[in-house]
């Protein structure tokens, strides 16, 4: 069976670091011969490089970094007229009252719930739609069904919800019409606290599913063809090939974004819950991100809001790491 | 091993388009004006209609104009008027004058208690208009004694309920003037098809997700419910939804709903759905302002040029044995305050310029202004002095905006060429006589400052799911019992300390 040699020489060289010195072409002899001296430290000598990564730093220092000593206000009684320094300084109560009150176990269940049917209906669908796409062979329909499907990620929340209103509501909802014209009974998709997680999850994925596509999409293309062809050979039908060669090639690609979604299990987003929520399915619909919202901004409780956004943080940041210990245990790459 | 070298550089045109959309969306307001030359106002103001009206033009150019210093409008859409300032108080940035219409927002009353604007009440002498405001008025605004903003004058009652006349023509109906009759209307009208298309495609009211604080509370007025608190015969000061009156109110109005004579989701129908929808004869009831007959009736005529549509306006139902009595929408003639925040006015003389501004839009010009536009432009006068417009979309777009920042809402009353308009102008009036008002206005309660909103929230779920038969009247007990013990009955003790202090 003929093998394919590792790489290809013109990819290693982008990069004059490491590598055995008699791979080094022939461009990059003096550079290397500079260093041996040791008359440039590797600071100033990358300093284009650097350079360039120095504004990404200043965004992160002064957009993320910065707004976090904010955070201090979760353990004060911050009233803004009295300011960081004037507020009073309460220590842990906020998050006393956030473990002892009903709504913690609430927002969790919530949280929780909505997430695992993410995790368990809206994660794969990108994936499974990647493989499809990959098996349409006539490349204008390919093209075609891609741009549509990407077209739900760049409308916004607002105009989503808003199209689900007119079409579900009991009150002259197209759908509902239907169903009524059918013989059944009217179906408050959205007040029936039942109807919540369907429907949101429907959402999320009739929204993102196309766009997701384009991470496994991008892993696929870098697939071997000879594999393909070698399998072939083999007698193995698509399905298999599918199944023994492309799936495998994009498992990387496929835990990198499960590890992310998983960092992402506390941070639903505020927008979308915000919009579909109503007093009549709020048991089941709020959320930590609408909870801030609410007990922060609207009921004007900022310091309390901050100890609930500053908990679920943590528990995102804690649920990062162990799905990347357990990504790494299971033999993968993980994120850092 | 590929992604690691690709890394860097891929970092690195991130950031770099990061920082450039970050510098692109820099923020260039300029807070504050210099000391003792203020030339010009920056003004917080809510927003009642869909778009806001065109800067440095129309309206605002003439007030401008009149006033002698330049404006700048920040229009906050009236739904979100709550975290706007809510947002706008906690990040200290605040313009030079504010509308502040929700007296109850606890974040306003604990900045206007804590100091963080004027108290106007020593400066209000000096100025022609100001100097007229009703003593009652300005106690009604006051909180701990201080009085943190120009009050804000409305009529003291504007709601009523709204029926189609036409649709009672149709069904050979009367007006009703009980709520026993009412309940009849909203029963034909979801029945009898009163449009007459043959379709089962009606309903009787109309309501909106605010039922709780907005429609159903003027309801639940003429069932004998207090506005928002009432005095009992123990003389403690109690929230109305703790009371009979407000239950039997509610089973009445869960009553109407259960048997489909209104609109079922109304927990998702926002203001502009719900106008939408009473324009498209949906439905043939609202409780409402009586001034918005004239609106449905336009927006009605906007989308169809033959719609029949027809208003009654009732400004006197009754129920049972119940004198006539009418809750008030604007907290007895006080729509809130004209505040201005310490943070940007600074000096005392800055702070008499925004005050003369306002004074000066209480003259009759900039009032005429705001309500009916320019003349020739906007409206017409006729040899009578009424006034009728002439484009209204135009007037939606241009004058409506400015409408509900009025300072004052009594200068003057115009006669108009359009009947609902003075109609509803002659009903409000009359309403006066009737009003009911919130006797803990005025009375301090600080658990109330800092509960009231969640608690609030809280027993507004509770009756959107009594209303549509996800819990019971025993369940919607258990809420208020609940509520209790997280700042309900502090609430009660210390409004009816203070109301005892009040009243000797």
């Amino acid at each position: 069976m003929p093998m394919l040699t590792p790489s290809a020489p013109s990819s290693a060289s982008a990069v004059p670091a490491a590598g055995p010195a008699d791979a080094v072409p022939p461009g990059l002899a003096k550079d290397l011969d500079q260093r041996r001296k040791g008359s440039a430290n590797p600071l100033w000598k990358h300093r284009a490089l650097y350079l360039m990564i120095l504004p990404g730093i200043a965004y992160f220092l002064v957009f993320k970094y910065l707004p976090m000593g904010g955070l201090v206000i979760a353990f004060q009684n911050y009233l803004p007229f009295l300011g960081f320094t004037g507020s009073e300084w309460v220590g842990l109560d906020h998050f006393v009252r956030l473990f002892s009150e009903d709504t913690f176990f609430l927002l969790l269940r919530n949280t929780l719930v909505i997430s695992a049917l993410m995790l368990l209906f809206a994660f794969p669908m990108p994936i499974v739609l990647a493989l499809l796409l990959n098996e349409v062979r006539t490349k204008v329909l390919k093209k075609t069904v891609q741009t549509i499907v990407y077209l739900p990620h760049f409308m916004s929340w607002v105009i989503i919800v808003s199209i689900f209103y007119v079409m579900l509501s009991i009150d002259g909802g197209s759908i509902n019409n239907l169903i009524v014209a059918a013989g059944g009974e009217p179906v408050r998709f959205l007040t029936d606290p039942d109807w919540l997680r369907p429907m949101y999850v429907f959402q999320e994925i009739w929204r993102a599913t196309g766009w997701g596509t384009i991470v496994y999409l991008a892993a696929i293309t870098s697939v071997d063809e000879q594999l393909y062809e070698a399998a072939e050979l083999d007698g193995a039908g698509r399905l298999r090939q599918t199944w023994h060669i492309t799936l495998p090639a994009i498992r990387p690609a496929i835990i990198i974004m499960l590890i992310l979604s998983i960092g992402d299990i506390m941070e639903l987003g505020f927008e979308h819950m915000f919009l579909v929520m109503n007093s009549l399915n709020r048991e089941v619909a709020e959320i930590f991100d609408t909870y801030v919202y609410t007990a922060g901004i609207q009921n004007g409780q900022l310091s309390y809001a901050s100890a609930v956004g500053l908990f679920k943080g943590l528990v995102g940041l804690v649920l990062v790491m162990l799905a990347n210990r357990l990504a790494k245990k299971f033999g993968e790459e993980g994120v850092y | 091993m590929r992604m690691t070298k690709a890394g860097p550089v891929v970092a690195a045109t991130a950031a770099i388009a990061l920082t450039l959309t970050a510098c692109g969306g820099g923020d260039e307001a300029d807070g504050s004006g210099e000391v003792s030359t203020k030339d010009s106002i920056t003004w917080m103001t809510m927003l009642h209609t869909a778009t806001t009206p065109e800067a440095d033009a129309g309206i605002e150019a003439e007030l401008e104009k009149y006033t002698g210093l330049g404006i700048e409008m920040q229009w906050v859409p009236d739904a979100s008027k709550d975290e706007k300032i809510n947002a706008a108080l906690a990040s200290d940035s605040l313009p030079d004058l504010v509308s502040l219409t929700n007296i109850t927002n606890t974040t306003v009353r604990q900045a206007m208690a804590s100091g963080q604007f004027w108290d106007v009440q020593p400066y209000l002498a000096d100025y022609p208009n100001l100097s007229k405001i009703p003593e009652a008025t300005l106690e009604s605004a006051k909180i701990d004694g201080g009085l943190y903003g120009v009050p804000y004058q409305k009529p003291v009652a504007r709601y009523g309920v709204l029926v189609r006349q036409d649709w009672l023509d149709n069904l050979g109906l009367e007006v009703p003037h009980t709520i026993e009759d009412l309940t009849e209307v909203a029963r034909a009208f979801s029945e009898d098809d009163p449009d007459g298309n043959g379709q089962d495609d009606t309903v009787g009211f109309y309501d909106r997700s605010e039922s709780f604080l907005v429609g159903f509370r003027s309801l639940a007025g003429y069932f004998g419910a207090g506005q928002h608190f009432e005095v009992n015969d123990d003389g403690e000061v109690v929230p109305s939804f703790t009371t009979e009156s407000f239950k039997e109110a509610m089973e009445w109005y869960r009553g109407i709903h259960e048997k489909g004579w209104m609109n079922e989701e109304f927990v998702t129908v926002q203001k502009q759905n719900q106008k939408d929808g009473i324009a498209q004869g949906k439905g043939g009831i609202v409780v409402s302002g009586l001034f918005e007959a004239k609106n449905f009736h336009e927006a009605a005529l906007a989308a169809d040029p033959a719609s029949p549509m027809a208003w009654a306006l009732i400004n006197d139902m009754t129920y049972d044995d119940v004198d006539r009595r009418i809750l008030t929408d604007t907290n007895g003639g006080m729509g809130g305050w004209l505040a201005v925040p310490r943070s940007q006015i600074t000096t005392e003389a800055d702070l008499r310029v925004v005050l003369g501004f306002i004074d000066k839009l209480m003259d009759e010009e900039p009032f005429d202004l705001m309500t009916n536009g320019i003349e020739g432009v906007h409206y017409e006068l006729d040899a009578d002095g009424v006034v009728s417009m002439l484009d209204n979309s135009t007037w939606e777009q241009e004058v409506q905006p400015f409408g509900s920042s009025r300072p004052s809402e009594r200068v003057t009353v115009f006669k108009t060429s359009n009947e609902y308009t003075n109609l509803a102008n002659e009903l409000m009036a009359q309403n006066a006589d009737y009003v009911v008002v919130n006797p803990a206005q005025s009375l301090t309660s600080k658990t109330y400052d800092t509960q009231w909103s969640t608690i609030q929230q809280q027993v507004n779920d509770a009756y959107n799911q009594y209303m549509v038969g996800q819990i019971e009247m025993a369940d919607f007990e258990a809420v208020v019992e609940g509520l209790r013990g997280q700042g309900l009955d502090q609430v009660i003790a210390e409004f009816t300390e203070s109301y005892e202090k009040a009243n000797g």
